[in-house]
C-alpha cells in the first residue's frame, strides 16, 4: 500500500499548496504580477494565532479569528503602503515583484525579531492516525483536506455567483473597462488582498497545527505555491487546486525514490518543465492586454 | 437644452499633446458624429470626457456641473456610458455576466432583471447566446454585447468609439441601425467614427477633428458636403 499512502500524503501537502496557489493567483489576476507577500502572510497567520492562543492564553477559535483579522489587515496595508504608490508611479511588474520580495523579507524578519528563531508548536498531543484500507491518516490531516476543499468550493462559488466575485473577474479581464462600468477598481483590489491574505493565512495556520511554526516556513511555500499556480494555470481557482494536489503528490512520490533533500528540487524541476513546455499551465485562461490607444 | 459641454479641452499622453482645445456642445437628443483622420484625437476626446484620461486644461461640464476631476467609475454613475473601441467585452465571462457587470451600479436586483429583459428584446441574438462565453461570439455580436452592456444603465449620454471597426459591411449596417434606434428612443449619443459616410447618414451634427482641434462643425442640414470633403481629405 505504498503508492496510495504516498498519494494521500501528497494530497495533504497539496491541500496547503493549493490554498497558497489560489492566494497567488487571485492577486496575479487583478494586478498581473507575482506577489510574494502571501509567503509572509502564511507565516504571520500561523504566528499571530500562536501568539493569541499560547502567549496570551486565549481560546483557540478566538485566536484563530484574531489571527485571520491580523492577516487581512496586513494584506491590505501591504497593498496600500507598497503596491498602490508603486503602481501610481507606473512601476513595471518586475519592480513590483522585487518590492514584494522586500515585503516578504521584511515581514518574516519582523517575525524573527519578535518571536525568535526557536521552532514553536501549538503543543497538540501527537495523535495516532486512523488506518483506512492500509492508509494511515490523522484526524488533523483529514480536517486539513476538508477545510481546504470547502474553501475552494466557497471561493469558486464566490467568484462565479456573487456580484463582488463577478466584478473581480471583470477587473481581471480589463480593469479600465471595468472602471467605465462603475467599478471602483482600487476598492476591489483591496478586497482581493483581503481574500488572498486570508487564504495564505489559513494555509499557514493549518500547517502549523500539523507541523511546527518556524519564521522561515514561508520560503518553501512561495516556491510550491507559485509552482502549483503555474502548473494549474494562473488565473483560475480550480486550476490552483489541481496544481496544488499535483505538486504535493509528485513531490511525495519523488522523495520516496530520492533523498529527501531533493524535495524542493522536484517542485523546481516541475516549474521549469511547465515554463518551457506549457507556460499557461494545464487549464490556463486567456488574458488580454489593456485597452489600447 | 445643453447636456454636455467641453470648453477648450486639452489632454496629453505623456509629452505628446493630443487634444489642443476642443469645444463641443451637446444638446439633449443629439447624435453627434466626430470624424477625422487617424490620430486626430477622436477617441481621446471620448476618453477624456469619461475620465479615463485626465484633462490638462479646459472644462467638461455635464448637466451644469464640472466633471474634469472625477474618475470613470464616478462619471458613469452620473449617466455617461461608454462603448470602447475594439469592443472589449469580458472574454472569459458569459454574455449574461457581461450584462450583469454592465448593470453593476444598479443596486436593485429586480431593476437589473427588468433591464436585462429590455436589452434582450432589443438584441434577441444576445438572448439566444446568454450562457455562452463572450469570446465565442462573432465580432458583430461582441459589438452588440458591448453596446448592450453600456445601455443597461439607460445612460443620458452614450459615448461610442468606432463601433464599425473590423465589422463586415452587413453587420456594420445592422449596428448603425441599432445606434439610430437607440438615439430615436431618446438617448443622446456621441459617435466617434472612421467611416465618415455612415456616421453622416445617422448623425444630426458633425464635428471634424484634425490634430486635436475641431476644424469644422455644423448641423447636418447645413453641411456642404464638398466643403467637408475638402477639409476631411486635404
Amino acid at each position: 500500500m505504498l503508492l496510495p499512502q504516498l498519494i494521500v500524503n501528497g494530497i495533504i501537502a497539496g491541500a496547503i499548496y493549493a490554498l497558497v496557489a489560489a492566494s497567488f493567483s487571485l492577486i496575479f489576476n487583478i494586478l498581473k504580477f507575482m506577489d510574494l507577500s502571501p509567503g509572509a502572510l502564511f507565516v504571520i497567520g500561523a504566528f499571530a494565532t500562536y501568539a493569541f492562543n499560547i502567549l496570551f492564553g486565549m481560546n483557540f477559535f478566538i485566536s484563530l479569528l484574531l489571527g485571520l483579522i491580523v492577516v487581512a489587515i496586513c494584506g491590505v496595508l501591504i497593498n496600500l503602503i507598497v503596491y498602490t504608490p508603486l503602481r501610481k508611479r507606473k512601476a513595471d511588474n518586475f519592480s513590483l515583484l522585487l518590492a514584494s520580495f522586500g515585503v516578504f523579507l521584511f515581514l518574516t524578519g519582523m517575525i524573527l525579531l519578535i518571536f525568535g528563531a526557536e521552532v514553536k508548536s501549538f503543543g497538540f498531543p501527537i495523535e495516532k492516525g486512523y488506518e483506512i484500507l492500509g492508509i494511515v491518516i490523522t484526524k488533523l490531516q483529514i480536517i486539513l483536506i476538508i477545510v481546504s476543499l470547502i474553501l475552494f468550493v466557497a471561493l469558486q462559488l464566490f467568484m462565479t455567483k456573487t456580484k463582488i466575485g463577478k466584478a473581480l473577474r471583470a477587473i481581471s479581464d480589463n480593469p479600465r473597462i471595468a472602471s467605465t462600468l462603475g467599478i471602483n477598481t482600487e476598492k476591489f483590489t483591496n478586497i482581493t488582498f483581503i481574500i488572498s491574505s486570508l487564504l495564505a493565512g489559513i494555509a499557514g495556520i493549518l500547517i502549523s497545527l500539523e507541523q511546527n511554526l518556524d519564521h522561515a516556513m514561508g520560503f518553501s511555500v512561495i516556491l510550491k505555491g507559485i509552482t502549483a499556480s503555474v502548473v494549474g494555470g494562473i488565473g483560475s481557482v480550480p486550476a490552483a487546486l489541481i496544481g496544488g494536489f499535483l505538486i504535493g503528490i509528485v513531490e511525495n512520490i519523488g522523495i520516496w525514490f530520492l533523498p529527501s533533500g531533493f524535495k524542493d528540487a522536484i517542485a523546481f524541476v516541475i516549474l521549469i518543465i511547465f515554463l518551457l513546455i506549457r507556460p499557461k499551465g494545464l487549464f490556463g485562461v486567456k488574458t488580454r492586454e489593456e485597452v489600447s490607444g | 437644452m445643453t447636456i454636455l459641454q467641453t470648453k477648450n479641452l486639452e489632454a496629453s499622453y505623456g509629452k505628446l499633446k493630443v487634444l489642443n482645445g476642443i469645444d463641443i456642445e451637446v444638446f439633449q437628443g443629439d447624435l453627434i458624429a466626430i470624424i477625422g483622420p487617424n490620430g486626430s484625437g477622436k477617441s481621446t476626446t471620448l476618453k477624456t470626457i469619461l475620465g479615463l484620461l485626465k484633462s490638462e486644461n479646459g472644462e467638461i461640464i455635464f448637466e451644469e456641473k464640472k466633471i474634469n476631476k472625477k474618475n470613470p467609475y464616478e462619471i458613469v454613475k452620473l449617466g455617461i456610458s461608454y462603448v470602447p473601441q475594439g469592443r472589449m467585452v469580458f472574454q472569459n465571462m458569459t454574455v449574461e455576466e457581461n450584462l450583469e457587470i454592465g448593470g453593476f451600479i444598479l443596486n436593485d436586483k429586480k431593476l437589473l432583471e427588468e433591464r436585462m429583459k429590455e436589452i434582450y428584446s432589443l438584441f434577441p441574438t444576445l438572448h439566444d447566446k446568454k450562457y455562452q462565453k463572450a469570446s465565442f461570439l462573432s465580432g458583430g455580436q461582441q459589438q452588440m454585447l458591448s453596446i448592450a452592456r453600456a445601455l443597461i444603465l439607460k445612460p443620458k449620454i452614450l459615448l461610442l468609439d468606432e463601433p464599425s471597426l473590423g465589422l463586415a459591411p452587413n453587420m456594420m449596417n445592422e449596428i448603425f441601425k441599432i445606434i439610430k434606434e437607440i438615439n430615436e428612443n431618446g438617448t443622446t449619443i456621441i459617435l466617434v467614427e472612421q467611416n465618415a459616410q455612415m456616421a453622416l447618414e445617422i448623425a444630426n451634427k458633425v464635428c471634424v477633428l484634425q490634430a486635436g482641434k475641431i476644424v469644422f462643425k455644423d448641423i447636418k442640414e447645413k453641411i456642404n458636403l464638398e466643403k467637408l470633403k475638402k477639409i476631411y481629405f486635404e
